[in-house]
């Protein structure tokens, strides 16, 4: 157990040289971004003292430098500081959109999992047959779909044409999220107090989106369980399992499937950061209201602080992933040890 | 997995079923964005319209009207010199939180506005001098001048009392959050109950509301990311009414296809094109003549917005007293007339005339390259002229325009209030042309202007103001493009969308039938 | 020394280029046809960015090509867009705008990786580690979110977006490069040249180098692929290329509007080219992989 502490803690620590550069990187490159964030604030009839003086306010004035270590030491206090533009905390602003981007991205994870990993051991069992090519065709064409134009079918298809399912929002306009809304994460703070019939509302706005993230990436994971499947299929224990009558359905999934799966757990991580790009398109598809949009929003307005802090948590949260990842492994793994 | 597929399916027809019995409430969709909760601050269309419904005025319009009726005023007088005001308050009126409404806090709002000067404070610090408590239902409007248009100015949300309880006097609340008690103190036919930032926004019926009832008691602004989930959301159900701004070729779509209530709404919203006359490449105001000419307004409207809109010659619109059609004058298209300027001035095939145009990606929707690729096209339709498209978002589109840095740009204008010198005096009265990156200054002109301020004679507004319009196609400080339609599309049990030429759009008029 | 002369005539390349293809075909089967799948897409996309006259009359901006908002017919192949111009006409010389930027940021982000990862590799030490943890970090951040914040910050412009898009595969070819470097560093003829007093660079560029290519080359085509999808995703949000400049990415964000009204050809084939190129040279990518080196993209 002591061991296993100290290594979650190594491993988060690790996670800081990480978020100093990406935020170093950005904190120039917004620095020397056209657009003065205080005169779109202000508004362009005030005059030039009242500008200076909010600047001086915010601290713009000083050699940026001196501003970045001023944000180093805020940091260090775990705080993200406050909005530029909006009378709020970043902190704030993320938290109301962390969770529908954490929501959004797990469930398009589980999505693509679901549509990925069967489709690659399906194909592993006919190696060079006619499924196997059409599925790597699946696997390598969905890739190269642009997110949004999937986004937009599968809108058309499933929710106009179709009307299964709901094309926009997080939940139906008739639901009042502040019902429920406690962690910002729905799927759980409608099972929390009960409400099914708004958790299944919540479940229904999430298909589509999900089944977006999910279809594009899948097809990662389908060539990496075929691939490691095949492997697999070829090893010694697997012979073994067939020579002792085991019938092929039981060794394809439970001797070959649970080890392929291994190198597939530890891509996971990597993944995690596609999906969280994905998330960004798809959300402006769906106008899911998450992280994305809050990006996206913040740069058109200038906010450096929210910004930053964003990028703060996305490194935060890629870190935070791949130590899931890791343990994870671990888990499965029984030759890992700490 | 197919079991939970299943049980997902249920589910969702289920709720969706059991979403249509809630009828008391409308959603409405729209792709605007809130700027910031004040009226101190607020200058765009989507936020003042939010104010217009949860607020209230002096004096506001009939809904779907230009005529000015008493609202928290009962009635005003106004002195013989024109330069004073003084109206008498309703009394019994009462914010949405308890707190009254007088006279002092009239003057508390105007006093805020004229002291944080945010983009919108013009409109009170350019006419009135000062406010004054007479008792506690009269107040007096002290103006720098007289000004005959005052009422329509006071119906602006710059001019709505919001309660001193709840506002900082000291500096401009950009959310609903940072207001004592969390709330705008409503002083209108409904109070903002909850606003999530680009998410959504609920109305609900304000008790204390001095008028009439509204007839839906709940309304919920969702606001999308994307016209076109917009307009699937429409068909979808998933919202009731759409306001702003649905793509040209949806428009086209959902008005042929007979299953909403279509309102289109013909406001003075106008678009056009600004030059920078100070000091860059169209400091002579001939190739400012040669650029206008060159634009083809019918080809534009049709090209990019398949004919939805109406071109426009004139910069105040059509409808609006004393327009004409000066830069018909001018030609569409008239590539002829303006090779012959750009020739008189040196230029030729091999020497053109080059400029950077600017257009801002999406403050006015997306149309906007399109309407920059066209306009480029139709410019280069003559040799001697070369077109450079750049595009800048908003916030660096208006520091550009600030430091000079854009010698022609695309822009657009909502009415303020209802007056045709909001549509000319903003870009060519001196001060206000040097706010609007077009730096055009000129003696003549702004004694025009003063004179249609002042005066509230018909006759002699009508020829000061044909003068200006006159004037207009000689300097071109600015060259008028179209005038907007909107479109409200609402699914059949809506009615009661009255929005007139102050493009206001009232809630508290909609109704469901049955 | 003792170099056979074939290899340094045309005729005698051209021959081993022959042979190993014939060779590679009987050896691999599918993955040779798939290769050559990515070939072809890619070679007719570069004919038509070298030669647009030969696959289209019209120009790509003349907005009176045709109507408006045609669909496809014989005279407009790919119909005709909103502002009607011809489609398959800004699907032609869009093509070089999209190569050229792609292929554009996957060579600034190789030639700035490359060099890195071989120093770095070769170098070990402090240098390798800090260089190390710099481009990992990079390489694990979301790469969109990067090409995001610098297509934001630089502003709209071809040159622009190039680097915006090549920042974020800079770390790909640094760790590619470094990690091969790294094992061939241990090989024993790269000993045996330091043992015979061969300078760093030499070793470098004779040894380590020529090693790395072929993995290099299987990368490069895999990025052009990925860098194709992130300037298409750019021009979505509304942070590509500056209007004038025919642009499938553009092309597929303002096509999108008009999908619901039927006209499904403004979408359709921008969004289809895009495809099909970073399938191309996804499939070439792959196709080399399996030929030079099987094990490689099993990761």
């Amino acid at each position: 157990m002591r061991h296993l502490a100290s290594y979650i803690l190594t491993r988060l620590l690790l996670a800081i040289p990480m978020i100093f550069i990406l935020l170093t990187i950005i904190f120039v490159v917004l620095r020397v971004m056209p657009g003065d964030p205080v005169s779109a604030m202000l508004g362009d009839r005030a005059p030039l003292r009242v500008i200076n003086e909010k600047k001086h306010a915010l601290g713009l004035d000083k050699p940026i430098t001196a501003q970045y270590v001023d944000y180093l030491g805020q940091l260090a206090r775990g705080d993200l500081g406050n909005s530029m533009i909006f009378q709020q905390t970043v902190s704030s602003a993320i938290g109301d959109k962390l969770p529908a981007t954490i929501e959004l991205t797990l469930f398009g994870l589980l999505a693509s999992l679901g549509i990925g990993i069967p489709l690659g051991a399906a194909a592993a069992r006919r190696r060079r047959s006619g499924r196997d090519f059409g599925i790597r065709l699946y696997a390598n064409v969905v890739y190269c779909i642009p997110v949004f134009w999937m986004g937009l079918l599968l809108q058309l298809l499933f929710g106009v044409v179709l009307g299964w399912f709901p094309i926009s929002g997080r939940t139906s306009p008739r639901v009042t999220s502040s019902a429920f809304s406690w962690s910002g994460f729905y799927t759980i703070d409608t099972l929390r107090i009960g409400n099914v019939a708004a958790f299944g509302d919540v479940m229904w706005h999430l298909v589509l989106p999900a089944l977006t993230l999910g279809i594009v990436l899948s097809g990662i994971f389908v060539r990496l369980t075929r691939a490691n499947m095949l492997d697999v299929l070829k090893t010694d224990y697997i012979l073994a399992a067939r020579a002792r009558g085991i019938p092929e359905r039981r060794v394809v999934f439970n001797h070959g499937l649970r080890n392929a799966l291994i190198p597939i757990v530890t891509m996971l991580g990597l993944q995690f950061s596609l999906l969280l790009a994905g998330a960004i398109l798809t959300e402006s598809t769906f106008s899911w209201p998450g992280m994305g949009r809050l990006l996206l929003e913040r740069i058109y307005l200038r906010d450096y602080p929210t910004i930053q802090g964003v990028i703060v948590v996305y490194t935060l949260l890629v870190s935070v992933m791949s130590l899931v990842v890791d343990l994870l492994y671990a888990a499965i793994d029984p030759r890992v040890k700490y | 997995m197919k079991r939970l597929f299943t049980l997902l399916i249920v589910l969702g027809l289920a709720f969706s079923v059991s979403a249509v019995w809630a009828q008391d409430t409308l959603v409405y969709g729209t792709t605007d964005k809130v700027t910031d909760m004040d009226t101190a601050s607020a200058y765009d269309f989507h936020t003042w319209e939010i104010f217009q419904n949860v607020s209230s005025g002096l004096l506001a319009y009939t809904p779907g009207t230009t005529t000015l009726v008493p609202a928290l005023a009962t009635g005003y007088t106004v002195n013989a010199a024109g330069d004073e005001y003084t109206f008498t308050l309703r009394k019994g009126v009462k914010f949405s939180n308890g707190d009254a409404f007088n006279a002092s806090v009239v003057k508390w709002n105007i006093d805020r506005v004229a002291k944080l000067n945010g983009d919108p404070a013009a409109l009170v610090t350019q006419y009135v001098k000062e406010v004054d408590v007479v008792d506690d239902y009269t107040v007096k409007f002290v103006l720098n001048g007289p000004v005959s248009y005052l009422p329509a100015l006071v119906a602006t949300p710059t001019y709505f009392p919001m309660d001193p309880a709840v506002y900082p006097v000291d500096k401009i609340v950009k959310d609903v959050g940072e207001l004592t008690g969390g709330e705008i103190a409503a002083l209108g036919p409904y109070r903002l109950t909850s606003f999530k930032r680009d998410e959504e926004a609920v109305f609900d019926a304000n008790p204390n509301y001095w008028g009439k009832e509204p007839g839906i008691k709940k309304i919920v602004i969702r606001y999308f990311a994307d016209a076109t989930t917009m307009r699937l959301a429409l068909e979808k159900g998933e919202v009731d009414l759409t306001f702003k701004s649905m793509n040209p070729s949806d428009i086209a779509d959902l008005s042929k296809s007979g299953k909403y209530n279509v309102v289109k709404v013909p406001g003075p919203q106008i678009r056009y094109i600004c030059f920078e006359t100070s000091e860059s490449v169209f400091k002579d105001k001939r190739l400012r003549q040669a650029a206008s000419m060159l634009i083809n307004r019918p080809e534009i409207n049709q090209k990019v917005y398949l004919g939805q809109n109406a071109p426009l010659y004139s910069m105040i619109p059509i409808g609006m007293s004393y327009h004409t059609d000066d830069f018909k004058a001018l030609g569409d298209g008239n590539v002829a007339a303006a090779e012959k300027i750009l020739k008189s001035l040196g230029y030729s095939a091999s020497k053109p005339f080059s400029f950077d145009l600017w257009y801002t990606p999406s403050h006015y929707g997306d149309t906007e390259v399109n309407m920059a690729e066209v306009v480029k096209a139709e410019m280069e339709k003559s040799p001697l002229v070369k077109v450079n498209i750049k595009s800048a978002e908003w916030a660096t589109y208006k520091q550009n325009w600030n430091n000079k840095q854009m010698p022609a740009f695309f822009l657009g204008w909502y009415p303020d209030y209802i007056d045709p010198d909001d549509y000319t005096s903003p870009f060519a009265q001196t001060e206000g042309s040097k706010g609007m990156g077009i730096y055009f200054t000129s003696k003549a002109w702004d004694d025009l202007f003063v004179q249609e301020q002042q005066t509230t004679k018909d006759a002699v507004r009508n020829s000061t103001f044909g003068k200006i319009q006159k004037m207009w196609t000689d300097e071109v400080p600015t060259v008028p493009i179209y005038q907007g339609n909107l479109y409200v599309f609402s699914r059949k049990n809506v009615t009661g969308v009255k929005i007139g030429p102050t493009l206001i759009f009232n809630y508290d008029q909609l109704k469901f039938t049955k | 020394m003792g170099v056979p002369a074939a290899r340094f005539s045309p005729a005698g390349g051209l021959a081993n280029a022959l042979g190993w293809f014939t060779r590679t075909r009987r050896k691999y089967g599918m993955e040779w046809w798939i290769m050559i799948a990515g070939m072809i897409v890619i070679l007719f996309v570069v004919t038509m960015t070298v030669f647009p006259g030969l696959f289209t009359r019209f120009d790509p901006n003349d907005q009176n090509a045709g109507g408006q908002m045609k669909p496809p017919s014989s005279e407009h192949l790919m119909g005709t867009d909103n502002l009607s111009r011809d489609v398959w006409a800004r699907v032609v010389y869009g093509a070089r705008t999209i190569l050229g930027v792609a292929i554009a940021a996957a060579l600034v982000s190789a030639l700035i990786g490359i060099p890195l990862g071989l120093l770095s590799g070769f170098a070990g030490g402090t240098f390798d580690r800090i260089l190390s943890l710099i481009m990992d970090s990079v390489y694990s951040f979301p790469g969109l979110i990067l090409a995001i914040a610098f297509a934001a910050m630089l502003g709209p412009g071809v040159i622009n977006i190039t680097l915006a898009v090549a920042v974020v595969y800079i770390p790909t070819y640094f760790r590619l490069v470094r990690g091969q470097t790294l094992s061939i560093k241990e090989e024993v003829y790269v000993e045996a040249a330091r043992a015979i007093g061969a300078r760093r660079p030499t070793i470098l560029s004779r040894y380590v180098f020529p090693n790395v290519i072929a993995t290099v080359v299987v990368i490069f085509s895999l990025n052009i692929a990925d860098a194709i999808m992130t300037e298409a995703a750019l021009s979505y949000i509304g942070l590509g290329l500056p209007a004038g400049i025919p642009d499938w990415g553009m092309d597929l964000s303002m096509g999108k509007k008009f999908l619901p009204s039927g006209m499904w050809w403004m979408i359709t084939f921008p969004g289809l080219m895009i495809m099909l190129l970073a399938l191309g040279f996804t499939m070439l990518g792959e196709g080399l992989a399996e030929v030079l080196n099987p094990r490689l993209l099993e990761k």
